[in-house]
């Protein structure tokens, strides 16, 4: 039996090694075209900050590959033929299959922006090792970079910039900072700390027009205010999208959509062929569709869809979403709906006085959905349990010192967040 | 990608095995020889009135804690472990390690560190050595070495000791900073580590025997005397000089910082086996980790500390100091330093293949 994994990010190899785990004797190739070895995307950044060597990205020794005997394909994926059981790859090779996992993960969004045609060099993403290969070429030529996307890229971006001396104008199109998963309060705590970390942080303004200069490098941007910020460096962090375009004429027979449409056994529309990870698109009960595109659920469902393969029957329910992540030095917690709660939930929100830390809990009949924790360290699994227990936003306030997760002597301190509960419970009361 | 202008490449090199580095290295273990072995010290330490060439010694490493600790505490000025810890590491080396002693000798008392202990300094489990002190002196080392030193560490794991207390691990954690990260983290040094500790934890009770033997039977017995003072001698150059001065700190900017605590240091290797059956353990959140790294590259004991946190699995390691900077670089939060009851399911549980620790360790 020959397994074979498009893709050797987080899904793809977490996929191998599950399969390895059950089948000692199974062939298992993994195909990649972006690096040799799997490595984490997440630490990019890092890496441009030479704070990690891109070989400290590798979350496995390298031997490991040969002691797991996974075969390593370099390569991109060009086309596929579910009768013949082949992938092709872009330098005409052919890898046969038996059973193929694609996991492919996203591509960056492409910008819409006028002018960006006739820019040939100094347009920027942060999502690959070349992405960053580009960033670090032309670093050193740019005092000032316009960074355009209120996300998680964008802001690691940003950070990295300015840990070079660069300059920084970052455009947010939204009212405040990330809205898909911050309220205002919370999107005012990050703004105020990026502003303070020295990046000049423009709300509500998007990238209009694109200027090259002589040589071709971008040398401005125009934004929809008509604002012109100066730049030798224009990083697009717009958002992801699954890496599908080889499939789109060079996989017949598969059914696509915003990304390859799968079963909840992760089973796509070709026999003996699987997609996990961000490129997967389920179909929720109701009839939407779900991708999840984070670094959780690409581990969550290689594991799932490895079983999968392997011949175990479960449907693929993905569980009570949670997320971290690192603004600067504030890190950030959330844990089930918050910003997309039911209408008529009410919310508790609370700013710890003289420091970038809040808690908001959210609660919908009687029972919390979910929290946004900014500024202290949590252990997400105990709101997972309250959210499953439909506890009360109560017993959660009166419970929060057991979900802390800040270092010895460092515990954030839990009276204000008692004492302004007390008193907006007397208020509605 | 370093950051530009010369002084970032010179501090680049000098903190990633450059050649700025090796020139450092040789200087450290230039003067680490010349200290062991030379009395060329002796000269600088007269003309600032200090009366031996380890009153100089004992001066320079202060200031080098001091100052590196004051620089960490810059650094790491949002954790409040990492302040509280490095206060007490500066604390101890300026009070306990240097100037109680010189007092101690000023009052023509025995010059006693309050800060070391059996195995890690073997004269005070030597018995011709401590028994020739007053009585408190004898008392603090015998209880010292064999209730304090166990007893802590079982309640909070070694840390109590190498990273908030000992000299060793004090000059590691402040002037050490820069080079922590270069410590290897293969599976390899992980066995040669296992082996080495073990083999100078074991010849350190072997020698800590025959002290007391020939101590107690050499009267009789003047061939007993001759080999264990043959052995504390090898042992005295190899493990205390070599080990612990010339490679524990010159390879500093090559091998890492804690080179003599994590392959040689006794001491270390005894509170390792407390360790993993007391109560500390590095808790990981479940599901967290995005396997970055960041924790691996830091660990100044080389532990691969991802490789834990990416499976799941809350665990304690032999090894650790608790220095806390796993916990400190996380940037998900994931990684948090506990004492407590029970210990996790832990390493026991899990099937180990050879040669690889990726497998077992992913769930």
């Amino acid at each position: 039996m020959h397994y074979v994994m498009i893709g050797n990010g987080v899904a793809g190899i977490t996929a191998a090694l599950k399969i390895r785990e059950r089948d000692r004797h199974a062939r298992i190739s993994v195909i990649g075209g972006e690096s040799d070895y799997f490595f984490s995307r997440t630490a990019l950044m890092y890496a441009f900050m030479d704070r990690m060597n891109p070989r400290d990205l590798e979350p496995y020794e390298r031997k490991s590959y040969d002691a797991q005997r996974i075969e390593r394909i370099r390569g991109w994926a060009a086309g596929l033929d579910a009768n013949r059981k082949i992938v092709r790859l872009d330098d005409g090779r052919e890898i046969a299959y038996d059973r193929l996992l694609l996991a492919g993960g996203s591509v960056p969004n492409r910008a819409p922006w006028a002018g960006l045609d006739t820019v040939r060099d100094g347009v920027v993403q942060f999502v690959s090792l070349q992405n960053l290969a580009d960033c670090e070429r032309l670093t050193p030529s740019t005092r000032q970079a316009v960074v355009a996307g209120g996300g998680l890229i964008g802001v690691e971006l940003v950070e990295c910039l300015v840990h070079h001396g660069v300059e920084v104008d970052f455009l947010v199109r939204d009212s405040w900072y990330w809205p898909v998963a911050l309220n205002r309060e919370e999107g005012a705590i990050v703004s105020d700390h990026i502003r303070h970390c020295g990046v000049r942080l423009h709300l509500e303004q998007e990238v209009d027009r694109v200027t090259a200069g002589a040589d071709g490098r971008v040398s401005s941007v125009r934004t929809n205010k008509g604002v012109e910020f100066p730049c030798q460096l224009l990083g697009t962090c717009i958002g992801v999208r699954p890496a599908i375009d080889w499939l789109k004429s060079g996989a017949p027979g598969l059914a696509l959509g915003r990304g390859i449409k799968v079963a909840d056994d992760f089973r796509a529309s070709l026999p003996d062929v699987w997609a996990a990870g961000d490129c997967a698109e389920f179909t929720r009960p109701d009839g939407g569709s779900l991708l999840e595109q984070i670094w959780y659920s690409a581990k969550r469902q290689g594991e799932s869809a490895a079983r999968a393969m392997l011949g175990d029957t479960a449907a693929y329910r993905p569980p009570l979403f949670y997320n971290s992540a690192k603004f600067f030095e504030i890190e950030y917690t959330t844990v089930g709906e918050v910003t997309r709660a039911p209408a008529g939930a009410t919310t508790f929100f609370h700013r710890v006085p003289g420091k970038d830390a809040s808690i908001r809990i959210v609660e919908n009949e009687g029972a919390v959905v979910g929290v946004n924790l900014l500024g202290s360290r949590w252990n997400h699994k105990w709101f997972e349990k309250w959210i499953a227990e439909r506890r009360s936003m109560a017993h959660v306030v009166a419970n929060l010192h057991l979900a802390q997760f800040d270092v010895e002597f460092g515990r954030l301190a839990l009276e204000s967040v008692r004492a302004a509960f007390q008193s907006a419970e007397r208020r509605a009361a | 990608m370093i950051k530009s202008g010369s002084a970032h490449s010179l501090l680049h090199d000098v903190k990633n095995r450059g050649i700025s580095a090796w020139l450092l290295a040789a200087i450290l273990t230039g003067f680490y020889l010349v200290l062991y072995f030379t009395e060329w010290l002796a000269v600088p330490a007269r003309m600032i009135g200090l009366e031996s060439k380890w009153t100089l010694y004992g001066l320079l490493y202060t200031l080098a804690v001091t100052a590196g600790g004051v620089h960490v505490i810059r650094k790491y000025r949002h954790n409040r472990y990492q302040v509280i810890r490095t206060c007490v590491v500066i604390f101890v080396q300026s009070v306990f390690a240097f100037s109680i002693p010189q007092m101690l000798k000023f009052l023509h008392q025995p010059e006693y560190y309050f800060s070391y202990f059996w195995p890690l300094k073997m004269d005070y489990l030597t018995p011709s050595y401590i028994f020739s002190l007053p009585l408190p002196y004898i008392l603090y080392s015998f209880l010292g070495s064999a209730l304090l030193v166990p007893l802590l560490g079982a309640l909070f794991g070694k840390r109590w000791y190498c990273s908030w207390i000992c000299g060793c691990g004090g000059l590691a954690n402040t002037f050490g900073e820069p080079w922590r990260h270069l410590s290897d983290k293969s599976n390899a040094s992980w066995r040669i580590e296992r082996v080495t500790v073990h083999a100078v934890l074991g010849a350190s009770l072997l020698l800590t025997a025959m002290l007391f033997i020939s101590w107690g039977a050499g009267k009789t017995n003047p061939a007993i005397v001759q080999w264990t003072a043959g052995f504390q001698s090898f042992y005295g150059l190899m493990v205390s000089s070599m080990l612990a001065g010339v490679v524990g700190v010159g390879l500093y900017p090559l091998g890492g910082t804690r080179v003599w605590c994590r392959f040689f240091c006794p001491m270390a290797a005894l509170l390792g086996l407390v360790q993993k059956v007391g109560r500390y353990r590095i808790a990981v959140k479940e599901n967290m980790c995005i396997s970055c790294g960041m924790c691996s590259k830091y660990c100044e004991m080389g532990i691969d500390v991802r490789s834990y946190a990416q499976a799941n699995e809350s665990f304690t390691r032999a090894s650790c100091v608790g220095c806390g900077l796993c916990a400190e670089v996380c940037p998900r939060g994931v990684l948090r330093l506990e004492n407590v009851r029970t210990q996790a399911p832990q390493q026991a549980a899990l099937v180990q293949i050879e040669g690889i620790r990726a497998d077992r360790r992913l769930v």
